[in-house]
């Protein structure tokens, strides 16, 4: 995204830009002009008056709020553990002989199932929430942490064991810093699935933030402002993606290479 | 047909998809301590023992089976039509790479829609029937079947396509002599990829709607307080999801018996 600047212009994807300001402005005139016969779609100008209303409203800023903060309590306890458990389960071989399977029997278990227990167990809150969130999360965090323990070159120990570097000398700095292009990778993957397990939960087990308003202007026959949630999670989701790789690169500057060599 | 292997082999090589029942112990330690140390009738925390009254419950009354039929075809079906759309759109847009180009961030803007959101659109537009239900499906599935299909046609390697050139290939004998094996690992992953979105959607779409599904039966166990049957429902449909991976991962394997072998194995 960011090389180098010189060539900006010619980097822009001009066609691509073109085909999508083209179809914005062929559902526009679409639905204007009545061509497309659905009661139910807006127009994206319609549904660009809609976000300002929300926000002018002022009912956006704080759904949008609830669920980040839903987002970053899931995601920061689930990636915790996960890279805790990630690194037992990768330095043990007998951890991981004594468990693995109990994962991949527990890691497809999809998080929206989660929602009636949680809902069970703690009716309309943010603890359903983090319930729904939490487990989907974790897997990728510590399958990839594990993995990128296991994968940490023999050779590097060898130079530890060299340098006569403890146990905890050799987790901090040669083993951690080996694993963590995989680490981030998994953070990574958790963070899109916190903010998609977040707003489903909000959907079916706690009647706020984003979520709960998608469904709630679906319900109030409100396309346009639903299509105006919808588009803010889109965005959301962008933004945190883009932010998670830019700190990932601002931390670790050599994670730009390590992942172009995939 | 050249010749026929014989299936043992096929079934050898698709169970080392399969990682090892030893670590299975402490799940089952867990559930043993569940049902040991409970106080008895906690309408929270019921014993294991009476998530399988529950599910026998669920089965006596002729529900359960009815909806896990619904969920199991609609699961089936949306996945066939993913497929065939993704691999297909997919495969037009990576042979022509200008319209790759073109066409790209507008997928791009569509992907990032988190197909959850999908669902509320749908039932607006659609109403609450089966239709909606699959329609939703394959709008959340083929995301991952289509960008990985055509990012794997856009990248088969250069030395390749002039194999094509040398021996004057059609451009029919191309797709399916060149192109079509080398993206095949691709399409394969991304299905896997989009197995869990594609179970999660579902499930979505029968609680919100309650149109009949394993999702529509737990949500309706859980506005009754039957506990028993929710984490019942939950261990089914757990199961469930292990059922549809392993046999997606058996059928990987066998498919891709006569590809190179992947540089890094998923299970350890």
């Amino acid at each position: 995204m960011n090389m180098n600047k010189g060539g900006l212009i010619a980097r822009i994807n001009w066609p691509g830009a073109a085909v999508l300001v083209f179809v914005g402005l062929a559902w526009e005139a679409a639905v204007r002009s009545g061509l497309l016969e659905y009661e139910y779609l807006p127009a994206p100008s319609a549904i660009a008056l809609g976000l300002s209303e929300l926000a002018g409203e002022g009912i956006l800023a704080p759904d949008i709020t609830h669920t980040l903060i839903s987002v970053v309590i899931g995601w920061t306890a689930a990636t915790v553990l996960g890279i805790s458990l990630g690194f037992l389960l990768g330095l043990s071989a007998t951890a991981r002989r004594y468990s693995l399977a109990s994962i991949e029997v527990l890691r497809p278990m999809p998080g929206v199932a989660f929602a009636p227990v949680g809902l069970l167990l703690f009716g309309f809150s943010l603890k359903t929430e983090m319930v729904v969130t939490i487990l989907p999360v974790l897997w990728p965090v510590l399958v990839n942490t594990m993995a990128g323990v296991i994968g940490v070159h023999q050779r590097l120990y060898d130079v530890g064991r060299t340098f006569r570097l403890g146990r905890r000398d050799t987790i901090l700095r040669i083993i951690l810093p080996a694993a963590m292009p995989l680490i981030i990778v998994g953070a990574r993957i958790g963070l899109g699935l916190a903010l998609i397990l977040a707003v489903v939960a909000e959907m079916v087990g706690n009647p706020e933030g984003l979520g709960y308003g998608i469904v709630r202007e679906q319900q109030a026959l409100r396309p346009d402002l639903m299509f105006a949630y919808i588009v803010t999670v889109g965005f959301i989701g962008i933004v945190l993606n883009a932010g998670m790789l830019a700190l990932a690169e601002a931390l670790f500057p050599s994670f730009r290479q390590l992942q172009g060599g995939r | 047909m050249r010749y026929t292997r014989p299936w043992q082999r096929y079934f050898k090589l698709g169970m080392t998809a399969l990682p090892s029942a030893r670590g299975l112990l402490p799940l089952i330690v867990l559930l043993g301590a569940w049902q040991l140390l409970q106080t008895g009738n906690s309408p929270y925390f019921p014993p294991p023992s009476d998530w399988w009254n529950g599910l026998m419950l669920l089965s006596r009354s002729g529900r359960l089976y009815p909806a896990l039929m619904a969920t199991t075809i609609t699961l089936l079906l949306g996945l066939i039509l993913a497929v065939a759309v993704g691999t297909g759109v997919g495969l037009f847009i990576g042979v022509f790479p200008r319209l790759g180009r073109a066409i790209g961030p507008l997928l791009e803007f569509l992907r990032a829609i988190p197909p959850p959101a999908i669902v509320p659109v749908a039932i607006l537009f659609m109403g609450y029937d089966e239709r909606m239900k699959l329609t939703v499906v394959v709008l959340a599935a083929i995301w991952p079947i289509l960008l990985n299909t055509s990012s794997a046609a856009e990248r088969v390697h250069p030395l390749l396509l002039d194999v094509a050139r040398s021996f004057r290939l059609s451009a029919v004998e191309r797709m399916r002599l060149i192109i079509l094996p080398s993206v095949v690992p691709a399409i394969l992953l991304g299905i896997r990829v989009a197995l869990p979105i594609a179970i999660v959607v579902t499930l979505l779409v029968e609680i919100l709607t309650s149109i009949e599904g394993i999702g529509a039966l737990m949500i309706g166990a859980q506005r009754n307080f039957q506990s028993p049957q929710v984490y019942g429902l939950l261990v089914l449909i757990g199961l469930f999801g292990l059922f549809v991976n392993n046999i997606f991962a058996v059928f990987e394997a066998i498919l891709l018996r006569r590809w190179p072998p992947k540089t890094q194995s998923e299970n350890f």
